[in-house]
This record gives structure tokens, C-alpha cells and sequence, in this order.
């Protein structure tokens, strides 16, 4: 058994890794094995995870014993209905006529979701960030932990400049952003700063990605010539 | 990617808010009390009980927790006293008392977290010496209370009400007509010139809103967009192709394109197969974009909306053909991808510039306007703060450094 | 002979070549490969002859076409397994910051593990997940699992039984449910952590296996993020560290490090600078350096030689793709801001 799914990871891996030849039927075997299974997959994950396992054994709780064999009942939660109905509603959409309906379930998410996110955003990336960006340039008062003095004590030249990069890249980068005023002057040079910096973290980030692509790349080589064919210790 | 299944999933969620009502709680002893590990010396070392034992309801919380203070023993008010240690004791519904957590000589304060709502604690306090023991008096049973509001955020409620009076304020003035000045965007001249290349080539646009459903704001940019584009579209009468990958944008795309064509007063040349449903499969739909890029070859493309792993692949195939690009995204993972494969980029927020500059619907606008606000906010504050807490730092200047101080409460969240 | 037969051919030859190889590797008769150091630097440098070579030919004009990048490229991933020559790699700050806060906690601490991915990411964060639980294990902290994915808690299984293997690990007879806990996935993104900052209980009312949650001594009195000493999350997109940062750090005061794909790391950065997040592992380097801090060799260090390889024909092919740029002339008409 582990023989056969061992060929069957590698004959699938293949498949995919062959697109990068030309496009050709086994990738496209490969393709569509990959799509129909995460499909089905989910929709066995979504089905046992909320219907069953949120909704009908909310409503309809099964017996638990505790230690001592005793039977524990717990109340059925009747509010798991209220979203039942709009699950529904929101299948009102197969149905052109009652097409409209949908929206009512779909209001309700986008209504609740902005009202977290608006607190969960404003909160972890305006306030704190705003805060984490106040900080001493050059150095500051910090106790010698040998003696126990109290001394101012400079930072680093690499920590200063880190610090200017910060500040200037948050600062300009702000300034692009805004939109209320014309970028000339002054405030367009800034913006242009700003611009500049968001390049250079466009590249990183990209650079991060080829990091990232890569470690794929290595995991399912790993798995095709040491797990697959045994040639890597 | 996970968005995708997410909707399906919050409804449930919202719901739980309800649920659980857990009325037993067995807390263990951490181990074994000091009394236990010093019963060697004979000459008993009395002393006097800690008193004053008050437990508090710990404030802004979900009712998980009390506080619990005491006057430490009168032989533990000099340093090297009889003391050797506390122990709290806690009992729960008024069920036996048990030992739960040991404390250092000195203490004289204890946070008790995790408890239940609606669950009847109480406490003593036992002080050692190394052979002797004394308790306090036990405190009445309590039960931890929630509270509402969470005063100490209410710098966050305070900022976050200022920055919305300003949107409502800025749309509230949109809606009175009154000009609301936005500034150019680079991307959005391209856009007319690259309709006009498409004209001058007799080749299709093509019109890919990102993945996501209406629910999400930078699809709703995108159709803004749309709106448009489509109506240049209609006057120079180039042919539009958009495939889309749910079926709600699909609705709303034909409905804007629709609406483009009769305002150019000619919706007999509109046809519903301008937009066409593909699939909500990730990477079927790109499979399907990248075979329409290759076969039709569009002198145009636009990619605006929300875009995820696909970003680079199907960018890369419209390069690949040579048609002009004009991507927009607010998602900063992908944008590299776009900058680097695409001729013209809205980069985040600009998308959604882009929409309400050229819709000037009065919401938009607002929102815009009003984050524009907060933006301010921000730079001021980083500015004014970096600068106090530098030269409060560097001179050791007390008032600067108080500035720091505030705007650091200010803006911290917990 | 058609394109069609040559193609068939090749894809035959591999397969019969392949079955030869798994026959070896299952009866005993071929082994592990692995090059000399000698034969290693011969390998590099006639990598990078080639690249020189195709560098001059781009400069003259002549295009390459883009497969050869990617026989480049898989090249550059699969010789450095088989070469012996180690890589030097360098401790960064983010990483020490979270063997730091990992160091910091006492014996029988809690930690709580968040495994925010599935299989497509595995090859990046499953040696830090390894690595960490090895390290949790080994360090006496009780460490409790849980999934915002629905494979995430497979995933941690895997990763689970790879610390559990390491004999120190089997020394110290290590128990379920009182040293380490997989409280399996649970379905509702950042509607998860939200509530769990009130009551853990309410979304994992029974664990990965099926216990309930008041029967497992680890957790019995965990009753929400103030029982929690560190949390940290493996993360590969949404819901991950930004939601946990978002809601479990801001709101309920978490202390917590992640674990990140490359993809995402950068966006972290902010956090880590903030001080919203205790340390930061970013993609496969991440992984290796943590492995190297914590004395734990496993799969990032072994994986680092190839990723650094990829790098560097990366960059290679960067250079030449800009020689051939600046060489063909071949512009788009400019309008305006542009690349």
C-alpha cells in the first residue's frame, strides 16, 4: 500500500512539474484529480465541521456521560437557528425570482465583518503602529546594568539609520497616500520618497516570494528523490 | 484563499456569542505548601495572620477574574521578618477551600484568572513562618462581574469617532454638491489611452475584477471602474470581454455595462456574453483567463480587485502578449507582481481613489476624504512624537518627554 | 522520429529509469548519493561557466528560451543535496528574539501552537513546526495544539510524531493530554480567536481525538489567553498571524511569535517592530536559524544549501534578463509612471 502511494504522490507530482515542458495531458490529468478532490474535500470539511458538528449537534446536543456514568443534558442552543435560516436564505440565489432574498444573509455578513475588522484594523495596524513608529532617534536613558547607573547611552549607527528608515519611510509613504492635496512642491517630493520606499519594499517582498517558491520547490524534490526514489541520505 | 469559504463559515460564528455556561472549575494545588517542608526545627516561630483580606472585581473584563488584596502579617513588615511565605486559598461555591497559588514573603496582592460567571468564590490567605502557620479570615463569597464598556480604550473609541464624524461630515458635503478635491492619479490617464490603443489595434479588452465576491470592497472598486470603462468602451464601440468568477459580480458587471451602453445611446449593441461566468475554482478560472489572453490576444487588459496566488501568473501571460496592463490591488502581497509584469499599478489605497474620483459618488468620496483625516492624524502625531521623545531623550527634557508619554497612552490599545 | 515519439520516448526512459532506482532502493542495492567536496566545487563552477556562457549569448543577442531557466533552476535545488559542503548561516534578530521568549519561560509553562496552514505550505513551515515542538517537548513546556485551518491539526500530528521520535524526547515519557494537546481545527477565521479570548472551552469543546476538553489535565484549567504563557501561530495566509495579532495580541494581550511563509513574512515585519509580535521565523531561513540557535539540525538546515543555490541562479538569471532587456531595446510606448 505505501508502495503504491508513494508512485501515485510521484506520478502526480510529475504531472504538474511537466507543465513547465509544455502544456500536456498529464499535467491536465494531474490538474483535474487536484481540483475535483479539494472540492470534495471541502465540501466533507464544511458539511461535518458546521452542519453537523456546529448546528445539528447544537440544536440537537448528544448524550454525555461524565465520570461517574451519569448522563449530562445540555440545552439545545435554539439562537444556532437563527443562522440556519439565513444559510438558507442564502440559497434563495438558485432561484432568479427570489434572487433578491440572498441579500438579506449576505448584508448580515458584510455588516458584521466590517464592524469587527474596522475595530481589529484601526486598532493592530493605525494606533499601534502610529505608536511603535514614536521612537528615539539617537539614543536614550537606559540603566548600566554592571554599575546600576542611570546614563544617557547612544544607539548604534546601524540602529540610527534603521530608526530614519522607519520613521522617513512611514512618514513619505503616509504622504503618498494622501490624497487630498496635488503631488507638487514640497509635498510631492516627499511623496516621491514615499514611492521610493514602497519600490524597495515591493522588492523585498518579492524577493521573499522567489524565497518562498523555492522552499516548495526543494520540499517536493526532497520527497521525490529521498522519500520516492531513496537517493538523498 | 481561505475568504472564499470563510462566509459560509461566520454565520455559525456570530451565533456563539451565547453559548457556553461552564459551571465547574476544579483548581488543582500547585504543589505542596510551604508549611509542608519545614517541620524540622522544634521552637515554634509564631506569628500574627495577614489581614484586611478584600477581593475586587477585576475591571473591563469578560468576568474572568478577582483581585484579591491584604495587609501583609505585622512579622512581615520588615525586610528579614518571621515570613517565610503566602498561600491563597480559594474556595469554590462554597465547597471546600484549596490551595492555590504560594506567594513570596512581601506580597500583598493576587490576580485570580480564568474564573466563571456566575461561579461563587471566595478566598483566605495563610502566612508561614518556617514551622507555623496563621490564616486570615475568610472574604464573603463574590462572583466576578463583565463589564460593557472597556474605559481604558477610550482613546481608541475617542480617535476612531473622530476620523468617522469626518467621512460622515465629507459625505454628508459631497452630497451637498460642494467639491471635494482629490488628487491625480498616474494610473487612471492610462486608462483612456490604453481604451484608445485597443480602438486603434481593432483588438478586445479584457476586464478581470479579482477573485473575490461583491462582499469585498476592492471588487466593488473594480465594478466602480467598470462603470467607466465601459461607457468609453461604448463610445468608440470596442469589443469587452470579462470573464468573472462569481456569480453575483457576474450580475453586477452586465448590469453596469448595460447601464454604460444606454447612457451612450446604443444598447442594442450591449449583449449579455460580454461577461461570462467561469468557475469559483482558484485556478480553474485562471487556466480559462490565460486560454482567453492567449487565443483573443487584447491590445488591454485591466486586472483590478482582489487577486491572490494567481496575481503573478496571469499578469505574466498578458505580458507575454503584449497588451498594455493596468492592474490595481490592495492586497501588498501581490502588488510586486503587478509593478513588475504590468505597465501601470494602483497601488492599495489608490484603487479605491481611482473609483470614488471616477464615480464621484458622494460615499466614496467621503470615505476618502475622512481617511484622509486619519491620515493626517497620524503624521502629525509621529511627527510631534518622534521629535519629543528624541530631544526629550537626547537633552533631558522633562515636558517632552511627558508629550511622549501621553501620546503613547493615547495610542496604545490595551 | 515526430516530436510526438521523442517526447513518449523520454517520458519512458524516466519511468523505466525510476522504477530501476525505487527497485534498488527497496531491495538494498542502490544507496544514498552524495558527492565529494572535490566534485561538489567542480559541479559549482561548471554551473557557473554556464551561466557566463548564457550571459554572453544573451549579449549578443541571442534569447534564451525559458526552459532552459527552469532546467537552471531545478538544478540548482536538487545537486546541493547531494553535495558535503555545510553553509554558514546567520542568527537574525527576530529569530533570536523568539529563542529568547521561548528561554524566558519556566519548566511546565504553556504554549499554545496555532497551525494555520495546509499541505501547499508544508515544505516551509513543517521544519519549523518540527523544530519548535522538539524544542517545547525537550524543554519540559506543555504545548497546546490547535488548527484555524481544517488540515492544520493533521499537519501538527505529523510534525508531532517527528519531535516525538527524537529519543531525548522518548527519554522523558512524555504523556498525551498532560504534556502536549492537538485540540483539532475549528472552522470561523478570526471568530475563532475572538472567542477563544473569552473562553477556549466554547470552541474546542473536544479535542483532535475526540476527548472533551475538561477531561484532558493539560487544559482543564485553561480557561482562556490569560492561562497562556507564549502563544506562537504557523501561518501561510488567512486567517494567520495578522488575525492573531489583530485580535488575541491587541485585544487580550497575548504573548505571542509566528512562524511565516516567505510570502508573508514582510508584512509581519511591522508587527515584530511594534512589538505586537515576540520574535519572527520567516520562510525556510527562518526555520534553519532556529534550528541552529536551538541545537536542533533538522530539515531547514538541510534544506539551506539548496534554497541558498536557487537564490543565486535567481539572481543570475535576474542579470541576464536585464542584459537582454537593455539588449533587444524591446520597450513598450512609455506612459508615464510605468516600471
Amino acid at each position: 500500500m505505501e508502495h503504491i502511494a508513494v508512485w501515485v504522490a510521484a506520478f502526480l507530482t510529475l504531472g504538474i512539474v511537466s507543465f513547465l515542458y509544455k502544456d500536456n495531458p498529464w499535467y491536465k490529468l494531474s490538474e483535474s484529480i487536484f481540483v475535483g478532490i479539494s472540492a470534495g474535500y471541502w465540501f466533507v470539511v464544511l458539511f461535518w465541521d458546521n452542519v453537523h458538528g456546529k448546528f445539528w449537534t447544537g440544536v440537537f446536543p448528544p448524550e454525555e456521560y461524565d465520570a461517574a456514568g451519569n448522563v449530562i443534558t445540555k440545552d439545545p442552543d435554539w439562537m444556532l437557528w437563527i443562522g440556519a435560516l439565513l444559510g438558507i436564505l442564502m440559497l434563495a440565489r438558485l432561484v432568479p425570482k427570489f434572487g433578491w432574498i440572498s441579500r438579506w444573509p449576505l448584508a448580515f455578513i458584510v455588516g458584521s465583518t466590517a464592524g469587527l475588522y474596522l475595530i481589529n484594523y484601526f486598532s493592530s495596524n493605525m494606533m499601534r503602529q502610529v505608536q511603535g513608529t514614536i521612537m528615539p532617534l539617537f539614543g536614550m536613558w537606559q540603566t548600566d546594568p554592571a554599575t546600576g547607573e542611570v546614563m544617557f547611552q547612544a544607539f548604534s549607527t546601524y540602529d540610527v539609520v534603521g530608526n530614519l528608515v522607519i520613521l522617513i519611510g512611514t512618514f513619505t509613504g503616509l504622504v503618498y497616500f494622501f490624497f487630498s492635496k496635488e503631488h507638487r512642491g514640497v509635498f510631492g517630493a516627499t511623496a516621491k520618497v514615499g514611492i521610493f520606499f514602497l519600490m524597495i519594499t515591493f522588492g523585498a517582498s518579492f524577493g521573499y516570494t522567489v524565497m518562498s517558491r523555492m522552499s516548495l520547490l526543494i520540499g517536493r524534490v526532497d520527497f521525490l528523490f529521498g522519500t520516492w526514489l531513496g537517493l538523498i541520505k | 484563499m481561505r475568504r472564499r469559504h470563510s462566509r459560509h463559515i461566520l454565520l455559525f460564528h456570530l451565533f456563539l456569542f451565547c453559548l457556553f455556561l461552564v459551571t465547574s472549575s476544579a483548581i488543582h494545588a500547585q504543589s505542596e505548601t510551604p508549611a509542608d517542608t519545614a517541620a524540622v526545627d522544634t521552637a515554634k516561630v509564631q506569628i500574627e495572620p495577614p489581614t484586611s483580606v478584600v477581593v475586587t472585581d477585576h475591571k473591563y473584563d469578560d468576568a474572568d477574574a478577582l483581585e484579591l488584596t491584604w495587609v501583609p502579617s505585622v512579622n512581615d513588615r520588615v525586610p528579614g521578618g518571621k515570613v517565610v511565605g503566602y498561600t491563597v486559598f480559594r474556595s469554590i461555591n462554597e465547597r471546600e477551600f484549596e490551595p492555590l497559588q504560594e506567594l513570596l514573603p512581601g506580597s500583598n496582592f493576587y490576580l485570580d484568572e480564568s474564573l466563571y460567571r456566575d461561579t461563587l468564590y471566595s478566598y483566605y490567605v495563610m502566612a508561614y513562618s518556617r514551622n507555623d502557620s496563621a490564616r486570615s479570615v475568610a472574604t464573603e463569597p463574590v462572583s466576578p462581574q463583565r463589564e460593557w464598556l472597556h474605559v481604558d480604550r477610550a482613546w481608541l473609541f475617542v480617535i476612531a469617532l473622530l476620523i468617522s464624524i469626518s467621512v460622515f461630515y465629507f459625505i454628508s458635503a459631497a452630497k451637498k454638491g460642494e467639491d471635494l478635491f482629490i488628487r491625480k492619479i498616474a494610473g487612471l490617464e492610462a486608462v483612456d489611452e490604453a481604451i484608445g490603443r485597443a480602438t486603434e489595434m481593432g483588438r478586445p479588452i479584457l476586464y478581470i475584477p479579482g477573485i473575490l465576491d461583491m462582499d469585498d470592497v476592492q471588487t466593488l472598486a473594480a465594478i466602480t471602474i467598470l462603470g467607466h470603462v465601459s461607457r468609453t468602451v461604448a463610445d468608440y464601440d470596442i469589443h469587452v470581454r470579462m470573464p468573472v468568477s462569481r456569480s453575483l459580480v457576474m450580475t453586477a458587471a452586465r448590469e453596469t455595462i448595460k447601464a454604460s451602453y444606454q447612457t451612450a445611446g446604443r444598447p442594442d449593441a450591449y449583449n449579455d456574453d460580454m461577461v461570462q461566468y467561469v468557475t469559483d475554482e482558484q485556478f480553474g478560472y485562471v487556466a480559462a483567463v490565460d486560454g482567453i489572453m492567449v487565443r483573443e490576444k487584447p491590445a488591454t487588459v485591466f486586472l483590478l480587485g482582489a487577486f491572490f496566488a494567481e496575481s503573478l501568473i496571469l499578469a505574466e501571460t498578458g505580458n507575454s502578449i503584449n497588451a498594455i496592463q493596468i492592474a490595481g490591488t490592495a492586497r501588498p502581497a501581490q502588488l510586486p507582481f503587478f509593478i513588475a509584469a504590468c505597465d501601470f499599478t494602483l497601488i492599495g489605497e489608490e484603487l479605491f481613489a481611482a473609483s470614488a474620483y471616477l464615480s464621484g459618488e458622494p460615499k466614496q468620496l467621503g470615505s476618502l476624504k475622512g481617511q484622509d483625516v486619519g491620515k493626517f492624524v497620524a503624521m502629525v502625531v509621529i511627527i510631534i512624537g518622534v521629535v519629543a521623545v528624541t530631544l526629550g531623550q537626547a537633552f533631558d527634557v522633562a515636558f517632552m518627554q511627558e508629550i511622549f508619554d501621553a501620546l503613547t497612552y493615547v495610542f496604545s490599545t490595551q | 522520429m515526430s516530436e510526438r515519439a521523442k517526447e513518449i520516448l523520454v517520458v519512458g526512459l524516466i519511468l523505466i529509469l525510476s522504477i530501476i532506482v525505487y527497485l534498488g532502493k527497496v531491495g538494498g542495492w542502490i544507496g544514498a548519493l552524495a558527492f565529494s567536496p572535490a566534485v561538489s566545487i567542480v559541479v559549482i563552477i561548471l554551473i557557473f561557466l554556464a551561466l557566463v556562457w548564457m550571459l554572453v549569448r544573451t549579449l549578443r543577442g541571442q534569447l534564451l528560451d525559458r526552459r532552459i531557466v527552469f532546467l537552471f533552476v531545478a538544478l540548482a535545488v536538487v545537486l546541493p543535496f547531494f553535495m558535503s559542503i555545510t553553509q554558514e548561516i546567520k542568527i537574525s534578530p527576530e529569530v533570536q528574539q523568539l529563542y529568547d521568549a521561548l528561554e524566558s519561560l519556566p519548566p511546565g509553562s504553556k504554549v499554545l501552537v496555532s497551525f494555520d496552514y495546509d499541505p501547499p505550505s508544508a515544505p516551509e513551515l513543517q521544519p519549523m513546526a518540527e523544530s519548535f515542538l522538539r524544542y517545547c517537548l525537550l524543554n519540559d513546556l506543555k504545548v497546546i495544539i490547535m488548527g484555524l485551518w481544517p488540515q492544520g491539526p493533521q499537519q501538527a500530528d505529523l510534525a508531532l510524531q517527528a519531535a516525538l521520535a527524537d529519543p531525548r524526547v522518548q527519554q522523558k515519557n512524555l504523556e498525551y493530554g498532560v504534556d502536549y494537546v492537538n485540540l483539532g481545527f475549528q472552522a470561523g477565521n478570526e471568530f475563532v480567536i475572538q472567542r477563544m479570548g473569552a473562553n477556549i472551552e466554547s470552541m474546542f469543546p473536544r479535542d483532535y481525538t475526540g476527548s472533551a476538553y475538561r477531561d484532558l489535565p493539560l487544559v482543564r484549567n485553561v480557561k482562556n489567553f490569560s492561562n497562556i504563557d507564549y502563544a506562537f501561530n504557523l501561518s501561510a495566509g488567512y486567517p494567520g498571524t495578522q488575525e492573531w495579532v489583530q485580535v488575541a495580541v491587541d485585544r487580550y494581550g497575548l504573548w505571542m511569535g509566528a512562524g511565516n511563509t516567505a510570502v508573508q513574512a514582510p508584512m509581519m515585519y511591522a508587527y515584530v517592530n511594534a512589538g505586537q509580535l515576540e520574535g519572527l521565523l520567516g520562510g525556510m531561513n527562518g526555520a534553519a536559524e532556529f534550528e541552529l540557535l536551538t541545537g536542533l539540525p533538522g530539515k531547514g538546515t538541510k534544506y539551506m544549501l539548496s534554497q541558498s543555490f536557487a537564490h543565486m541562479v535567481v539572481i543570475a538569471f535576474v542579470i541576464i534578463g536585464n542584459a537582454a532587456f537593455l539588449t533587444s531595446g524591446r520597450k513598450k510606448q512609455p506612459l508615464g509612471q510605468g516600471k
